[in-house]
């Protein structure tokens, strides 16, 4: 047992902002990671089963019995954010699997995290303006008004990441296959939009997928994850090469 | 027709689903809001009444009320008087009685909601109270109509803990259903049947309630 968590090994890579280490059983699958996130897109990418979502599941708290470390950088210190609620870390999250409010308008689900606490009218009009922007963004202005039953499953996507998008405060963004059911013309419509978006918040990404094809697209950090152990970090190109290769052929 | 009894009934039915409905949801919201043997413990205790027989019940009310015991002493204490034999007595049975009709709908229905909606409720910064308010409440709106209706209409129908608690003090303790007991004591079969069929009428419309709804959302859901 090499003890990732609470080790303190950690090889102190530049620029650094967040920090995981997570160590434990989830189902059949052993899950012993410690990973330092430094680029301001990073791709988890391996196939199903790997512990993909489990990582971004620990990171967010909802993986109890599991060892997890998790921290954030604050100027020079280091905010340890594992044992903080869920509520408080930070985050805007978009799992994988529907979890749009069905008793909520399109609209409703993406201001949920901006209706948090009462506030005054100059703020309530700021979030207004963040919504519309996020709608904007996925292009979901004209369905607003709709319930998340009535939407197809790539409009319910859009919905999910525009929710995450506009959580107040956040300083990391995680999502979870996070085009799945977007049709790709939709997606490379949008990445620009996206991308704009959260260099203006510095606000960090991870996300996870299993699609080669999206990891070398977002020209991302990637982590390559198999059975629950880190197998390669680095540039897309190069931790992707061998896959980008066989592409290419396809292709040709 | 003995109004003054049918009045009390349903006053107390009112009052015990009012304050039921205050105290079994954030009971239920507990009991429902993870494992651990402290909430299957609670959630045991609160479903005793279901297979108690209501005197039992009662003769510890009663018990608990009166000056032999130290929670009793405390009680008069307090108030100034025993709760024994006064409406509010019959209140605080009523909300004992009835409180697994309560809780159970409630915590069937706080367990039924999605568990990743509430997760990521919570991870987007919604605290608990806000989840609660936003996500689960509007989710399980259903069972707080069952729980009211359920509540209520079995206050309605309650006899051996009313008795024992509130002895048969006609305008104060006396409800319908004791009305009828004394009725036919007396051997006065029209006047108890004239009594019983309101009671039945009320259940019956109470059930409706419930069931009418039920079929109504599952109809909306599918059209």
């Amino acid at each position: 047992m090499c003890g990732v968590v609470g080790s303190g090994g950690w090889r102190l890579v530049e620029g650094a902002h967040h920090r995981l280490a997570v160590e434990g059983t989830v189902g059949a699958l052993r899950l012993e990671v410690a990973l330092e996130i430094a680029a301001p897109w990073t791709v988890i990418f391996g196939p199903s089963g790997s512990g993909k979502s489990s990582l971004l599941r620990a990171m967010c708290g909802l993986l109890p019995g599991v060892e997890v470390a998790f921290a954030r950088r604050d100027g020079d210190e280091w905010t340890a954010l594992e044992a903080m609620q869920s509520s408080q870390r930070k985050l805007g999250y978009a799992p994988q699997q529907t979890t749009l409010f069905p008793h909520m308008s399109v609209r409703e689900n993406v201001a949920f995290a901006t209706s948090q606490r009462p506030r005054g009218r100059a703020a309530w009009k700021k979030a207004e303006t963040v919504v519309d922007a996020a709608l904007e963004l996925f292009s979901l202005h004209l369905l607003e008004e709709r319930l998340p039953g009535e939407l197809s499953g790539g409009e319910g996507q859009r919905v999910n990441l525009a929710r995450a998008f506009v959580v107040p405060g956040a300083r990391l963004m995680l999502l979870d296959e996070p085009f799945s059911g977007v049709d790709r013309k939709l997606r490379d419509a949008m990445l620009p939009g996206m991308k704009a978006w959260l260099a203006e918040l510095d606000l960090p990404v991870i996300s996870v997928t299993h699609d080669v094809d999206e990891a070398l697209l977002l020209g991302a950090e990637v982590v390559r994850l198999d059975q629950g152990q880190v197998m390669a970090q680095g540039a897309a190109a190069e931790v992707l090469a061998e896959e980008r290769v066989r592409m290419l052929g396809n292709l040709g | 027709m003995d109004f003054p009894a049918l009045g009390l009934t349903l006053r107390l039915a009112f009052v015990t689903t009012l304050v039921l409905l205050l105290v079994a949801t954030p009971l239920a919201a507990w009991i429902a809001g993870g494992r651990g043997v402290a909430r299957r413990v609670v959630q045991a205790a609160v479903a005793l009444p279901l297979v108690l027989p209501p005197t039992v019940l009662g003769f510890y009310l009663l018990l608990g009320m009166s000056p032999r015991t130290a929670i009793g002493r405390v009680l008069i204490a307090l108030l100034g008087h025993s709760l024994a034999f006064t409406f509010w007595g019959l209140v605080v049975g009523s909300v004992v009685y009835s409180m697994p009709f309560a809780v159970q709908p409630l915590v069937a229905g706080f367990a039924g909601v999605d568990r990743g909606l509430v997760e990521t409720a919570g991870v987007l910064g919604a605290g608990h109270w806000t989840v609660f308010r936003k996500v689960v409440a509007p989710l399980a709106k259903m069972s707080f109509v069952t729980a009211g209706v359920l509540t209520f209409a079995h206050t309605v129908g309650e006899f051996g803990v009313v008795l024992m608690v509130g002895g048969d003090i006609p305008g104060i303790t006396r409800t319908l259903s004791i009305s009828i007991f004394d009725q036919v004591q007396d051997a006065n079969y029209a006047a108890a049947n004239r009594a019983a069929v309101w009671l039945v009428g009320l259940s019956f419309v109470a059930l409706l309630v419930i069931y009418v709804r039920g079929g109504w959302k599952r109809g909306v859901a599918v059209g």
